[in-house]
């Protein structure tokens, strides 16, 4: 998998969006941490917005990776919003018996945007 | 749950287990081929004195209309006598019974007129068997019971066609039914909302989220109202299928009012321990749309004119 | 009515957990399967073969197979490996169970998504877990 390629972190004023592949192996998932908190550093964003809308499969190494990550960008300051998940996925995990810990739920980017413009002031 | 495969309909591989059931051994296979030449030779007649006597029953007459349908019918009922003895039982022979019960439950041809076939060919045929010169007694007896087992085999997988037709056809008006009592309305920009009617089983429950997670994702909305209104009784499984479906709602980012929290429905929520405490519940949905609107910032004011 | 179709799918490394539920997907939609059980199917193969890799090691396998019956689609998924096998089924399955450091939703979560399943296992020769999932045929 060249899974260097797949994953780009968008920086945009203080808040870091990051598109989502629509199946995305463990490399990506692992990789897409990694960047993420590294972005997060490099420019003290206070926020993090997953854009889901693409992703087909949530399965459980997935969803803890959400939960992990999204306590690792609090711990550095960060809140993370997932925007857009598909309904048959949404279906899927909660049968699954998932969760996404801290992370906040939102239809979409736009959404996920009033979010921070609302609620912490912060584009 | 099991809303898939119908029990009733056996596969080839149930077949042969029903074979070995009915103890159809290949010794059933021997004495039915030494039949298979008489069968042969008095087909024709068979099937024309069978004709004859469906013929007498209005019943039976109406699906013999026209001639050319008559002459199809008594061409394909010579084949299907002549592979009652061909000695040849595997797959090709299933696929043709089973086709033949479906055809038959297609136009409506009642199973009683089915059976009643074999038993007029077992009368007609029985005098073959025992009046056979070339047949000592234990032969006869042989090809009786030989040819018995294959017509139990036979009728076996054509009822069973009939009832799987039947049990499809009831589990697609269930499903009509419950499309039908479960719709999800947009009644304001940002607002769904969902009647539900009956009881909230997990078949239903699986098919409502569905319908309610698209219709929100469709209309963008963060404010799903599920009235319960017409819910008669609560239990903790349908309490439990209410909070998946409220966590799925969650997990799109969307949020749900539950409405029609009616007095017996709270006392029975509180008795059975059912903590529904990080939900927004209100009694009626009128008081729900409110909290809706609100949550918008939605405003509606009375018109001073009116 | 009975028309099969099988397949395989070796499960060596982690990039083939992808590669299951990329082939899945396809076979599951071509078979008629609506987009949320396709989910449910591709889900449970997700955490199916995570647990073939993670457990296993280097050896395991999926084979799939699909069944039409009259009105019906039927997929059935055999997840084989090699393993050191399950010593206790039952506690397997039960929710909240890990020994993989996942979220312990493993095994129950897949049967709630799949409608029917079943856990083969032998202690040092390995671990057969077969489910079935049943939909209308469109």
């Amino acid at each position: 998998m060249d899974g260097e390629n797949n994953l780009s972190v968008i920086k945009l004023k203080n808040i870091l969006l990051v598109t989502v592949p629509d199946d995305p192996g463990d490399d990506i998932i692992q990789e897409l941490q990694t960047k993420v908190l590294h972005a997060i550093e490099k420019y003290q964003s206070k926020g993090l917005i997953l854009d889901i809308s693409s992703v087909n499969i949530l399965d459980s190494f997935f969803a803890r990776t959400i939960s992990e990550t999204t306590q690792m960008v609090a711990l550095m300051g960060g809140q993370t919003v997932i925007a857009g998940m598909q309904p048959s996925v949404a279906i899927t995990a909660t049968e699954l018996g998932l969760h996404l810990g801290k992370a906040i739920s939102t239809l979409d980017v736009d959404r996920a945007l009033d979010i921070f413009t609302d609620n912490f002031k912060l584009v | 749950m099991n809303h898939s495969h119908s029990k009733y309909l056996s596969n080839f591989k149930n077949w042969a287990e029903q074979k070995r059931f009915l103890d159809f051994t290949e010794k059933d296979v021997e004495f039915l081929k030494k039949l298979h030449p008489f069968a042969i030779e008095y087909a024709d007649s068979f099937v024309d004195q069978l004709y004859e006597h469906l013929l007498q029953f209005p019943d039976t007459k109406r699906f013999l209309s026209d001639e050319k349908t008559l002459n199809r019918l008594k061409l394909a009922q010579k084949a299907y006598f002549m592979d009652l003895t061909s000695g040849e039982y595997g797959e090709e022979y299933y696929q043709s019974r089973i086709k033949v019960g479906i055809a038959h439950q297609r136009i409506g041809l009642p199973p009683r007129v089915y059976m009643s076939t074999y038993c007029y060919y077992m009368q007609l045929i029985i005098p073959k068997i025992y009046g056979n010169p070339m047949f000592d007694v234990e032969t006869a007896n042989g090809v009786f019971l030989a040819l018995h087992k294959i017509i139990n085999l036979d009728q076996e997988l054509a009822i069973s066609s009939y009832i799987h037709a039947i049990d499809e056809v009831i589990s697609r008006q269930t499903e009509e039914i419950l499309e039908m009592s479960t719709p999800v309305i947009q009644i304001w920009d940002g607002v769904v909302a969902a009647p539900i009617i009956g009881m909230l089983d997990s078949g239903r429950t699986q098919q409502f989220m569905e319908r309610l997670l698209e219709a929100i994702v469709e209309t963008n909305s963060p404010v799903a109202l599920i009235d319960i209104t017409g819910v008669p009784q609560i239990d903790t499984a349908t309490a439990q299928h209410l909070i998946d479906t409220i966590n799925a709602v969650k997990l799109l980012g969307s949020q749900v009012i539950i409405t029609g929290v009616r007095p017996v429905i709270a006392q029975t929520l509180v008795h059975l321990g059912i903590d529904l405490s990080g939900i927004i519940t209100r009694p009626t949905m009128a008081s729900g749309l409110k909290v809706a609107l609100d949550k918008l910032n939605i405003k509606v004011m009375d018109n001073p004119r009116a | 009515m009975a028309i099969e179709e099988t397949g395989e799918n070796p499960i060596k490394n982690e990039g083939d957990i992808v590669t299951c539920r990329k082939l899945i997907r396809n076979v599951a939609t071509t078979a008629g399967f609506g987009m949320t059980d396709v989910t449910r199917i591709v889900t449970a193969v997700s955490e199916l073969a995570r647990n073939v890799y993670v457990h296993a090691g280097s050896d395991g396998v999926m084979r799939w197979q699909l069944l039409y019956q009259p009105g019906k689609i039927g997929i059935q998924l055999v997840f084989e490996d090699y393993g050191k096998g399950i010593p206790d089924i039952d506690q397997a399955i039960e929710a909240g169970f890990t020994t993989a450091g996942t979220m312990g939703m493993g095994l129950s979560g897949v049967k709630r998504l799949m409608d029917e399943m079943h856990i083969q296992s032998e202690l040092g020769i390995g671990t057969t877990i077969t489910v079935a999932k049943w939909g209308r045929a469109k």
